[in-house]
């Protein structure tokens, strides 16, 4: 067993691990985050991101051991209990989930995306939008409503920016 | 309804669901954590089919820490048994644990328990299982070959059931017909993957002695009928939750033998235990899907209508009989919906099942029929092109314009939208025809158009599952009602909601009925302790008949609302209308009471009801779908760009017409159009189930089981036909498979226009299309 | 599916993590993106006893180094998008880095990790063989120099010794002007290949001075096309007549037959991802010149 202590959503806690204890299951289980999902615990669905000083990263590939000194963000801090995150709001207006299994997965990677183009003032295409999410496995969307969303949290803030 | 006020029912309201879903606040199986609690891990077969000659557990004895095991041995007759009543039907049980065989790869053999799930599976890894090998049955055709010994004792053959169905007169048919086209078609063998797996917990409290088991499952109260009936407890000490359920898609829409074997371990540990299925379980041991063969043999005249149909149907089943759609249940519903939407009177339908060393095939959304549409509508164009016949106006030819029409089998379809939708389809895909066409001069790019037109029986009603004598037996959808004092609604609902909505939609209908606003309903779902025995969310019945059986209990809450107004106003209770939370006077707008008001004369201030009417607003309906239910229909289109040298194939566009009579909500309707159709383009492109001559999975995870990922998929276009059906209460017919079934047929269709070839086949992945393709290099 | 139990050990520096795994011989392995070794750890297809995670280490440069593009093994495969250097000698290389998984992946995985893991698809192993690159292992006994030819021994199976691990790659810059292509042919965006091919050439005038092709997928290792490779020396960019030495490579390959691509499949999609690879960056250099 290692004692780390991890700083997630802004509080840090110890916590005595086993090395082997993926960073997922440390969040789920010694952090109560149950906002993150393990789909496949191989890599290849997204499920599990979360950030790691803002850079998504797949929790079932990561080690709690590991994340000392970082700051590890869930889909839980986002916006908070009411969803209120832009992308979290686009996220419902525009039907980008259904079961919600894979939505926090897809949040945290695409919240950062967001940012960029909104730092880059720059709509992509579906087709960029499409390959910033090829990480993440969605399987009751067909993706569609999870483009438009996309779309709309940046087109939003671009046109109130625009408007201000 | 007040004339001004807007109609729920219809409108684009946004889910209720979203915030927990979207917050990391929702509760699925893997969340529910108990003190004390052990967790599972199964040791499985490395065999396709053996006999186990002993499993050693001794090396448990090496660790450190508590474990417990326990075998087929243990749970010796405890079995899942789910037969279908047909003379001719062999019988199998899966046992909870293998005894004496394994009989696939993945079959559970041992569980294993330990304290902490990463234990469980060290303790698992040290279980060894001598199994002597038998000779695998692998293939469709050595499940045929006599001479490979039969999966069961006791059994003739591999065949576990073989079945005919016919209508009108074949032979008659054959003798008219100027063309008889002979095709086989083939489908591949899939996994369904929900994004969250299934996973069980189940707990026993001694006190009271009831159980309670938590499972990831669409189908609540059948897993506690099937407990109760296996583990012989009483029904009404048992408390089936399924929570938060990530994804199903027929998956989880029949009862495992996990789902009895945790309640047991739980009982006979007496400490709480979990098991959460990992991927490559969820891939190798939970259910397979398709993997069907058919052989169809139209007859048609020489004006090209078509006069019959004779169909030989196998589907490769595995090993076991899923409770409770059985083995028959896949190849028997080819046999019953292929006459789909066309128009002739003499059908042959022959179907069989027959058992390999592979997983089970069980249900998983379209359930067979994206098998029979792929084989119905690639043999139309395979006619078409024989006759020199656009396939527009070949089905236009043959469509069913007449409603309600009986077909062949005398199941009657009720009105829609079939031949509006082919025109309609027709005139949206003009360019993308003219495109395709102009394209084939080429050998290095072509384009290809292709189309599905099918129907969808829908909510099928208890007769259906009589006539099939299916375990499942019933297929009614109940709710239960009430308001509140304060005048805000529960919604008690037999169905799980596990994506579709409904925790919105069924807020919609029962708003409407009430006059109250959505947000004042609170829909509850998937725990039996609150809601009134039902089968549970499967077949395209939730909307239907779940929103059937909401508008009809809340009907009967606002009757007794209406004379509870009347009485307090001074009226008859049909000059009250109810709505935007009041209750108004028809001819006199401006009197009107609040709801709430209303709620609270009649279960607080019980002293102002009408002489006589007892305290009290709540309702119960059980709303069973129509005998042979209702008939959506929907026509698909794909466009396809095929780079020839290499096989590579985009999806250039994807097109939906479909009518689901009334809607109850656009946003969830097109959300369940646009996820089924990407998984039905999973089917036809991508997903592969892969096992080796001696039946060992190849495909056992992510990297090698390819669901389609954003970038390969368009944008779907979602058109809309409303024909609301006569045969449920709101109009509204089954919707959640539809967008599955169409795809693997109209991609088929679209390969087979840009190549110009028949194909008869999915997956159509690079591989397969660049074999298809032979034709157009150069030889080398 | 969790990884079975192992000792962690986090290394400060270069030397403490050299020292660990000379200590675990075996049964140490470094860690670094961890995109590749813990899914199979998590599937228990892997179990070393120790991880020496060497995240800490400093190997984290590109640069130029004399002749040489040096890339630290803890590059993360996103920066070569935007590196001026890979994209001014590397092309090849630049293209090939699209097809690596997708965004959360090219954000951790590593240079290091990707070519110690030694997937028989994987881009990079490809890359190096196609670029003639030398492969730093070191280890407490000092540094081997490996030739990426010499290193990729088999699918998973590398030249490296217990002990060792990969600090760094060395890329020779190409003398004269580069130009080059990788086309990968998956069936989604981000999957294992079916089949790969990538091409490096030089050129002056608009002749073609130097060549390598290489592919991956077909086999076990990715695999030098060196018998045509000459071939495509002295030709004019404008007429490489790709398509022969295409066919030409094909048929120096008897490809893997798989589910996911038959070996006349992968024969005939080497010998058109050749011309296609060796076409566009022609093209390229055409556009340049």
């Amino acid at each position: 067993m290692t004692e780390i202590t991890l700083a997630v959503n802004g509080t840090a806690k110890t916590v005595d691990v086993e090395p082997r204890r993926l960073l997922a299951d440390v969040l789920r289980n010694d952090f109560n985050l149950s906002g993150v999902h393990i789909g496949c615990a191989h890599g290849a669905c997204g499920c599990c991101t979360v950030q790691i000083d803002g850079v998504p990263r797949l929790s079932c590939l990561t080690f709690a051991v590991q994340c000392e000194n970082v700051e590890i963000t869930t889909v839980e801090s986002m916006g908070g209990p009411d969803a209120t995150h832009i992308l979290q709001q686009a996220f419902k207006s525009e039907h980008g989930l259904q079961c919600g299994y894979c939505t926090p997965g897809f949040i945290m990677t695409l919240a950062p995306y967001v940012d960029t183009m909104l730092a880059q003032r720059r709509m992509p295409s579906d087709e960029e939008i499409r390959e910033a999410m090829s990480g993440n496995i969605c399987r009751c969307t067909g993706y569609h409503g999870i483009v438009s969303a996309v779309r709309k949290a940046i087109g939003d803030q671009l046109g109130s920016e625009a408007a201000a | 309804m007040k004339a001004d006020s807007p109609k729920h029912i219809g409108a684009r309201i946004q889910r209720f669901e979203d915030v927990r879903l979207l917050s990391g606040a929702a509760r699925y199986i893997d969340d529910i954590r108990l003190p004390g609690m052990l967790h599972c891990t199964f040791a499985r077969a490395h065999t396709a089919h053996g006999t186990i000659l002993e499993i050693d557990t001794s090396g448990l004895a090496d660790l450190d820490y508590p474990t417990w095991v326990f075998t087929g041995k243990d749970t010796a007759g405890l079995s899942m048994k789910a037969h279908q009543d047909y003379p001719e039907m062999q019988y199998s049980e899966q046992p909870l644990l293998a005894e004496g065989k394994v009989r696939f790869v993945g079959e559970a053999v041992a569980a294993v328990l330990a304290e902490d799930a990463y234990k469980s599976e060290d303790a698992a890894e040290q279980l060894f299982i001598d199994c002597d090998p038998l000779p695998v049955v692998g293939t469709m055709a050595q499940a045929r070959d006599a001479s490979l010994p039969p999966l069961f004792d006791g059994w003739h053959s591999n065949v576990i059931v073989q079945r005919q169905m016919k209508g009108g007169d074949l032979e008659a048919a054959k003798a008219a017909a100027a063309h008889i086209i002979k095709r086989t078609y083939r489908n591949q063998r899939q996994a369904g993957v929900p994004m969250e797996g299934r996973g069980v917990v189940a707990h026993y409290n001694n006190a009271d002695r009831v159980l309670t088991v938590w499972s990831s499952t669409q189908m609540p109260h059948l897993v506690r009928t099937y407990i109760s009936e296996e583990l012989d407890l009483p029904e009404s000490r048992i408390r089936v939750v399924a929570p938060d359920v990530g994804g199903g898609f027929g998956v989880k829409g029949q009862v495992f033998g996990d789902e009895v074997l945790i309640a047991w371990l739980a009982m006979k540990t007496g400490r709480p235990v979990k098991w959460i299925e990992d991927r490559r379980e969820h891939l190798i041991a939970s259910i397979h899907a398709r993997d069907h063969e058919h052989t169809l043999e139209a007859y048609v005249s020489a004006d090209g209508r078509l006069l019959g149909l004779k169909a030989d149907i196998s589907v490769d089943n595995g090993a076991y009989s899923t409770y409770p759609f059985t083995s028959a249940g896949e190849p028997g519903m080819v046999g019953k919906v292929l006459p789909g939407p066309y128009d002739f009177q003499a059908y042959e339908a022959t179907f069989r099942a027959l058992a390999t060393n592979k997983c089970s095939i069980g249900t998983y959304r379209g359930v067979a029929r994206p098998s029979a549409v792929f084989s119905q509508e690639r043999l139309m164009d395979d006619i078409a092109a024989e006759l020199g016949l656009d396939p527009f106006e070949f089905r236009l030819k043959n469509i069913i314009r007449e409603f309600p029409y009986k077909n062949v089998l005398g199941f009657t379809y009720d009105p829609g939208s079939y031949a509006e939708s082919l025109e309609l389809m027709q005139t949206l895909l003009a360019d993308d025809v003219a495109a395709a066409k102009a394209s084939h001069a080429s050998d290095t790019t072509r384009v290809g158009v292709g189309i599905a037109c099918f129907i969808e029986q829908t909510a099928h009603g208890t007769p259906d599952f009589t006539r099939r004598r299916t375990p499942i037996e019933t297929g009614y959808i109940a709710a239960r009602v009430e308001m509140a004092p304060d005048g805000t609604v529960t919604i008690d609902l037999g169905l799980q909601n596990h994506g579709q909505g409904l925790e919105t939609t069924m807020a919609q209908v029962a708003a409407d009925a009430l006059g109250v606003l959505p947000s004042s309903v609170y829909v509850r779902h998937g725990d039996t302790l609150t809601t009134p025995y039902s089968v549970g969310t499967w077949g395209s019945r939730g909307g239907a008949l779940g929103g059937g059986a909401v508008h009809v209990a809340s009907l009967k809450i606002a009757e007794k609302l209406k004379a509870i107004a009347a009485h307090l106003m001074q009226t008859t209770p049909d000059e009250i209308e109810l709505a935007d939370g009041q209750a108004y006077m028809r001819s006199a707008e401006d009197r009107f009471i609040p709801i709430s008001k209303l709620a609270r004369a009649a279960l607080r201030n019980v002293d102002q009801l009408p002489p006589g009417m007892l305290p009290g607003l709540e309702a119960e309906q059980r709303q069973d779908g129509p005998r042979d239910g209702t008939y959506a229909n929907a026509v698909h289109a794909a466009v396809v760009e095929i780079d020839v040298p290499t096989g590579k194939m985009q999806l250039k566009r994807f097109v939906v017409v479909e009518d689901c009579g009334t809607i109850l909500n656009p946003l969830v309707v097109d959300g369940q159009v646009r996820g089924g159709v990407v998984q039905g383009i999973g089917s036809a492109m991508f997903e592969h189930f892969v096992y080796d001559e001696e039946c060992q999975p190849l495909t056992t995870s992510f990297a090698d089981y390819l669901m389609p990922l954003a970038p390969e998929i368009p944008n779907i276009e979602v058109h809309h036909f409303e024909t609301p059906t006569p045969l449920t209460p709101l109009g509204a017919k089954g919707l959640g498979e539809g967008g599955a079934i169409g795809p693997a047929a109209a991609i088929g269709n679209a390969v087979a226009n840009a190549l110009g070839v028949e194909v008869r086949e999915t997956p159509l992945n690079a591989n397969a299309i660049w074999h298809l393709s032979a034709h157009l290099r150069p030889a080398e | 599916m969790r990884p079975a139990s192992f000792g962690y050990h986090k290394a400060t520096d270069l030397a403490h993590a050299l020292a660990l795994l000379a200590e675990f011989g075996d049964d140490g392995r470094p860690l670094a993106g961890g995109q590749s070794l813990v899914p199979m750890m998590n599937l228990r297809l892997a179990r070393p006893a120790h991880l020496v995670d060497i995240n800490a280490l400093p190997l984290t440069a590109i640069e130029r180094r004399g002749d040489v593009l040096h890339v630290g093994a803890l590059v993360r495969h996103h920066r070569y998008l935007s590196d001026p250097l890979i994209a001014a000698h590397f092309p090849a290389f630049l293209e090939a880095v699209h097809w690596i998984g997708h965004p959360t992946i090219r954000n951790h995985g590593s240079i290091g990790g990707s070519i110690s893991h030694a997937d028989p698809t994987a881009e990079l192993p490809a890359i190096c063989l196609l670029y003639d690159a030398t492969i730093i292992a070191s280890s407490t006994g000092g540094d081997r120099r490996i030739a990426a030819r010499d290193f990729f021994l088999g699918a998973y199976v590398t030249a490296l010794q217990p002990g060792e691990m990969v600090t760094a790659v060395e890329f020779p810059i190409p003398p004269a002007k580069s130009t080059g292509a990788f086309i990968e042919l998956g069936e989604r965006r981000g999957d294992f290949a079916i089949a790969s091919v990538g091409v490096a050439l030089q050129w002056s005038g608009r002749q073609i001075t130097g060549a390598a092709v290489v592919c991956c997928g077909a086999r076990l290792v990715p695999i030098r096309a060196s018998e045509v490779e000459n071939l495509l020396i002295g030709r004019q960019l404008d007429a490489p007549d790709a398509a022969a030495i295409g066919r030409r490579f094909a048929n120096t390959i008897e490809p893997v037959s798989d589910h996911s691509g038959s070996s006349a499949y992968r024969k005939h999609l080497i010998g058109e991802l050749t011309r296609r690879t060796i076409e566009r960056a022609c093209q390229q250099a055409l556009e340049t010149a």
